[in-house]
């Protein structure tokens, strides 16, 4: 099967600020139709990289593409077939919510009127009520209908949900998924930077690790959850372990045995059974567990 | 149908449903002509991605477990297996090999291995038409 052209592709990207490099020598690629997970520390470099593809920075060195176009050359082509909701977000306080979806859709070509309608429902806001008098709940969800109304091929989410309550958390989620995902799948991509990754676990369907602004690690989700496993064992007595290859990590509390396992699962479950265990299990981590390990991977690569 | 997905289990979550989905069609939870749950509420209710779940609708096709109807939905076939006998056989083979090997590791003798099959056969046989009496 021919690979599509990528929505985003950016090659070697680096952005400094003053003597600080925020981005440095990042790489990634983004397919259409997927959600992509792009995680990361504070300070990592996560928003400077959404500021280059929408053109609110400009790169220091590399390339950005989105829609195999440049974002500094192209910015209206660009911008026309995305949609971006940052983690604050700001509107014109003396507008109602009705004048503020006006307002926004006055920049689109194309605007689901029937969609706007069926959101401002769903999350029960009124329209006659000034922006200034929202909750943050509320505006982030002003901002979902204002980015989702126009039907937009790329979604761009910088930490959408944090400082929301669970619920409303939840919702956003599944108005992601349902409204916004299955208007036309092969063609509906999401681009979400979160620190709330058990939030987006069952949505993400890829992601990068940026640390200190280049990619830590990259991978499909189902293969990372493959790849890192937990491995629990409880034995008779304390053993004497043997040299445990792929073992990020190794915790031994007495009888009891954990080790962290990066993609030699199979192999450390077959060196441990050869010790006899009284109990042994193994579990996979899950995408927020493996953002955390990401710290040892770090350790065991330098 | 109630579905129910687990991260933890390292198994991809579109073969998660998969196997549910078969599981319920042996037991008789879900029954021959029955629907199943549309994608955009179920990807919406489990919090998974759309594709996910299109994926797993794709893979039960597939493997002739259910049919799409355009504008309709998916629905659970009445006889499914696509394959011919002989490839059904040797589908089958594969997983009672596997179960094979797992009970001699577990040092489960052959009277016990064969009791435990009969043990299950009879149980979704049970539950089976526990489904159809309960209409």
């Amino acid at each position: 099967m021919a690979h599509p052209a990528p929505v985003i592709e950016i090659t070697n990207l680096s952005r400094r600020y003053g003597k600080t490099e925020a981005v440095n020598g990042l790489n990634l690629t983004v397919r259409p139709g997927r959600c992509y997970g792009f995680f990361g520390r504070n300070g990592a470099g996560k928003t400077t990289t959404i500021k280059c593809l929408l053109n609110l920075l400009r790169p220091g060195s590399g390339t950005v593409r989105v829609f195999g176009l440049d974002p500094q050359t192209d910015e209206v082509a660009v911008k026309s077939r995305l949609a971006y909701v940052p983690d604050a977000v700001a509107f014109y306080p003396w507008m109602t919510v009705r004048d503020t979806l006006e307002y926004l859709a006055s920049f689109r070509a194309h605007w689901n009127r029937e969609l706007e309608n069926d959101l401002l429902q769903r999350f029960q806001l009124d329209p006659a009520k000034k922006t200034s008098a929202l909750s943050k709940g509320q505006r982030t969800q002003l901002a979902l209908i204002g980015a989702i109304s126009p039907e937009p091929e790329l979604l761009v989410l910088d930490e959408p949900t944090s400082g929301l309550d669970p619920i409303v958390r939840r919702e956003f989620i599944e108005t992601v998924i349902g409204a916004y995902q299955s208007g036309d799948p092969e063609r509906r991509t999401v681009f979400v930077s979160t620190h709330l990754i058990s939030e987006f676990e069952g949505l993400i369907d890829e992601f990068t690790i940026i640390e200190q602004g280049r990619e830590l690690l990259s991978l499909e989700a189902d293969a990372a959850r493959d790849r890192f496993r937990k491995i629990s064992a409880r034995f008779a007595q304390a053993p004497a372990l043997p040299p445990l290859a792929g073992a990020l990590r190794v915790r031994q509390t007495g009888r009891e045995v954990e080790i962290l396992a990066n993609g030699t699962s199979d192999q450390l479950m077959a060196t441990l059974r050869l010790l006899g265990p009284e109990e042994l299990q193994c579990e996979a981590l899950t995408l927020e567990e493996i953002f955390v390990a990401t710290d040892l991977l770090k350790k065991a690569k330098a | 149908m109630i579905l129910q997905i687990d991260f933890k289990a390292g198994k991809p979550v579109y073969l998660q449903l998969v196997d549910q989905i078969r599981y319920a069609a042996a037991a008789g939870r879900l029954r021959p002509g029955e629907p199943l749950p549309s994608i955009r509420p179920l990807a919406e209710e489990l919090r998974v991605n759309r594709n996910t779940i299109a994926k797993a609708y794709a893979e039960l096709e597939s493997q002739g477990v259910i049919e799409t109807l355009p504008g309709k939905g998916c629905f659970l076939k009445v006889n499914s297996s696509p394959f011919t006998k002989p490839v059904r056989d040797k589908l089958l083979l594969t997983e009672i090999d596997e179960a094979v090997v797992m009970a001699h590791h577990l040092q489960i003798g052959r009277d016990k291995f064969l009791a435990l099959v009969q043990e299950r056969l009879d149980y979704f046989e049970r539950k089976s038409t526990q489904h159809d009496s309960a209409e």
